[in-house]
């Protein structure tokens, strides 16, 4: 046994010595001219080929590094703006307050006169509602000089995925996806005789009921009654809203929700559908890369959920998938901002797009991209995102309203029963903050 | 005669149901450990389609791939190196401290004891930005030393706690014999508590051991070089935001858990002595 130890012993003691040549801070900086943090473990590989291009290309030398899961991140990111160690370029997760804070305490570069330089060159390149992420509009909540500070690398769209396949052997065309909500109503009616799995989605994880929720009130009342709705003027007991409830209840007798839906997580969902075990989907365009991986041949399309009324647009959820921001601090502000106008660029974008299956921010990219991704793409005309209405609707009734819905949907609840409680907390928060 | 029977038939069937309870228990525990290996021989693909426990083909390449992609070379001797650094230094400022604690009597010793304890109920998440500014001042983020530093200190408060529950009820009379040999109060704490407190030590070893062994977060927000870095850091290469190579990263966690599974084994019987019967010495 001594001698077991003993050798144990001097390993460690050798590894010790090892070690010691790493106990000095390693500054991988120092070589690299441009330093960028990001979370992206999936675009890892595509940015360092972008780095080499870049570095044939201009000589400049630019050091991706990878710290992931994006939470770990969040909170290296915060440490490191606390004790002035932020890089050239990073991302800020989280909401828009948090993104705010950053920008209040003078660590994000504002990048509007950069966007507008050359007629506004930069700007035109991305999709607005892209942008529109990264920007704060005058007279904002957050109380942050408007202006653009952060460039969108990728976007993305939520939208509804139905599966050929499966939408063949049920009888319908394939090529033919529901345009109205009572097609999506008769559908579910054939599943539920064929005895086969609707929509899978994760709404265990509420957001996505609330994401769909709201496509469904800006397509029924039109964007200015939801924000009228979440400034207090308009009560969720109104009869455009009890609709919007009354429709989870349609697609539940229907038949066109899968069974287990009001707790399954997205994985679980992504899961079904890439198995060919589900006819319909909510997911995000991430969704692309991870059927690919889940199921090569997967046969499915991508569609705007089909509209109730004709009275409003539908509207889905997107926009930028991934920020960049630069260091207003960093002694290297202006080559971060000539390499982040290079990989925003129309080939640099088409490549990340490719190479990652995510959506280019680039508009001019979108003719470059794999069919599915265009279809994803397409659905930003359609865009909206919380974070760009300016207001923001309380934790606690956005709780109420996603779990209204899940009871709705178990049965344990009526539409007006919920449409009551949801506005009842409602008031209770509006009552706290007067 | 019948009596007898009754009692016989009495034990088997209790027997029996300790044996169904323990074995349930272990199969619980076993089989995550299974599943892991098995996922980490299929494909991508295969994971979500074929659920058996032995794949139909084997892809040992996982392994090569997860190694070589993780960069699991480095990152595991690092993580052999602050593992084993950072336990010693637990053993050693915590034993001496909870004999401290259990024997000399000095004023507001009580009160520091308390304020150890007091450290157990601070979460670390909670202490990373403070941490990192400290770090930082002290020229140490960015150094290995800077992170053993800190995880010795997230590992005392516990092992202080047993050790001195431990001392606290080893017998004095030890130590006065010890006393009479004409050993000194450092020479009684080697010589008598020490070895004493093997099965409490053991404890100690696989509690601080597994700890640091698992943890990842402290790490990536002190460093920033990769070189660095622990190997835990290195198996989230595989985790995506959405996407995640599950062959990869079960080859990589199946990597990652035999160090780990390793020292249990080596230290198995102290372990059960240092549960069953801690406050037995002498």
């Amino acid at each position: 046994m001594k001698w077991f130890l003993r050798s144990i012993g001097l390993a460690l003691l050798s590894l010790f010595f090892i070690n010691l040549s790493g106990c000095a801070p390693q500054t991988s900086g120092k070589t690299a001219n441009i330093t960028v943090w990001h979370w992206m473990t999936d675009r890892e590989p595509a940015f360092q080929e972008l780095s080499k291009r870049y570095a044939a290309k201009t000589g400049m030398k630019v050091n991706f590094e990878l710290y992931a899961p994006s939470d770990a991140y969040t909170q290296k990111v915060r440490a490191a703006a606390q004790g002035g160690n932020l890089p050239d370029i990073f991302g800020v997760l989280g909401e828009k307050r948090d993104f705010s804070s950053f920008v209040k305490a003078g660590h994000i570069l504002e990048l509007t006169p950069y966007m507008e330089e050359e007629g506004s060159a930069w700007k035109n390149k991305f999709f607005p509602k892209a942008l529109a992420v990264n920007e704060f509009i005058p007279e904002n909540t957050y109380t942050v000089k408007p202006g653009i500070y952060g460039v969108p690398i990728d976007i993305m769209t939520i939208q509804m995925l139905y599966n050929k396949d499966l939408f063949k052997e049920l009888g319908f065309n394939p090529q033919k996806p529901p345009a109205t909500f009572g097609e999506l109503l008769d559908i579910g009616k054939k599943i539920k005789e064929k005895n086969m799995q609707g929509l899978v989605s994760g709404w265990g994880e509420v957001w996505m009921i609330d994401c769909f929720a709201n496509n469904y009130a800006f397509n029924i009342m039109g964007q200015d009654k939801v924000l009228a709705t979440i400034k207090g003027e308009v009560p969720y007991t109104d009869p455009d809203w009890v609709k919007v409830f009354t429709l989870f209840k349609e697609l539940q007798d229907s038949g066109f929700l899968a069974n287990g839906l009001v707790t399954m997580v997205n994985k679980t969902a992504e899961q079904l559908f890439a198995n060919d075990k589900a006819v319909f989907a909510f997911n995000g365009s991430w969704c692309v890369n991870v059927y690919k991986g889940m199921n090569p041949k997967l046969n499915y399309w991508a569609i705007l959920p089909p509209q109730v009324s004709d009275k409003f647009p539908m509207s889905i959820w997107g926009g930028a998938g991934s920020s960049f921001m630069v260091n207003a601090r960093s002694k290297n502000k202006e080559e971060a901002v000539k390499f982040l106008k290079w990989l925003t660029d129309a080939d640099q974008q088409a490549f990340l797009s490719e190479a990652t299956q995510n959506l280019p921010a680039n508009k001019d990219s979108v003719g470059k991209i794999p069919h599915i991704l265009a279809q994803f793409a397409k659905g930003m005309d359609f865009a909206t995102h919380p974070s760009i209405w300016g207001i923001s609707e309380f934790s606690p009734v956005i709780e109420a309203f996603d779990k209204g819905i899940q009871s709705i949907i178990i049965g344990e609840k009526t539409p007006e029963q919920v449409a009551q409680e949801v506005q009842k907390i409602k008031e209770r928060e509006l009552a706290k903050k007067r | 005669m019948k009596t007898t029977l009754y009692y016989k038939t009495k034990k088997i069937g209790i027997n029996i149901l300790i044996h169904l309870f323990l074995l349930s228990v272990a199969i619980t525990c076993i089989f995550p450990l299974v599943w892991m290996v098995s996922s980490s021989l299929k494909t991508q693909e295969t994971i979500f389609r074929d659920t058996s426990l032995i794949p139909k083909s084997f892809h040992f390449e996982n392994y090569y791939l997860a190694w070589m992609e993780g960069g699991f070379g480095r990152n595991f001797l690092n993580s052999i190196f602050y593992t084993t650094s950072v336990v010693i230094g637990i053993i050693i400022v915590s034993s001496l401290a909870a004999y401290a604690f259990s024997r000399l009597r000095f004023p507001g010793s009580n009160l520091l004891f308390f304020m150890f304890m007091a450290a157990m109920m601070i979460p670390i998440p909670g202490s990373f930005v403070p941490l990192y500014v400290l770090l930082n001042k002290l020229h140490l983020r960015n150094t290995a030393l800077g992170y053993i530093l800190c995880m010795i200190n997230v590992g005392l408060s516990t092992s202080i706690f047993l050790l001195k529950t431990f001392f606290d009820k080893m017998p004095k009379e030890l130590e006065d014999a010890a006393r009479i040999d004409g050993c000194s109060k450092l020479g009684i704490w080697w010589h008598v508590a020490l070895p004493l407190a093997k099965p409490v030590l053991a404890v100690v070893v696989i509690f601080n051991a597994l700890n640091v062994w698992n943890e990842y977060v402290l790490a990536l927000i002190i460093f920033d070089s990769k070189p660095l870095m622990p190997l835990q850091v290195a198996l989230t290469t595989f985790q995506g935001e959405f996407i995640t190579r599950y062959p990869l990263l079960m080859a990589g966690l199946t990597i990652t858990a035999l160090p780990i599974i390793l020292v249990y084994l080596l230290m198995q019987k102290y372990i059960v002595k240092g549960v069953t019967q801690g406050a037995v010495v002498g």
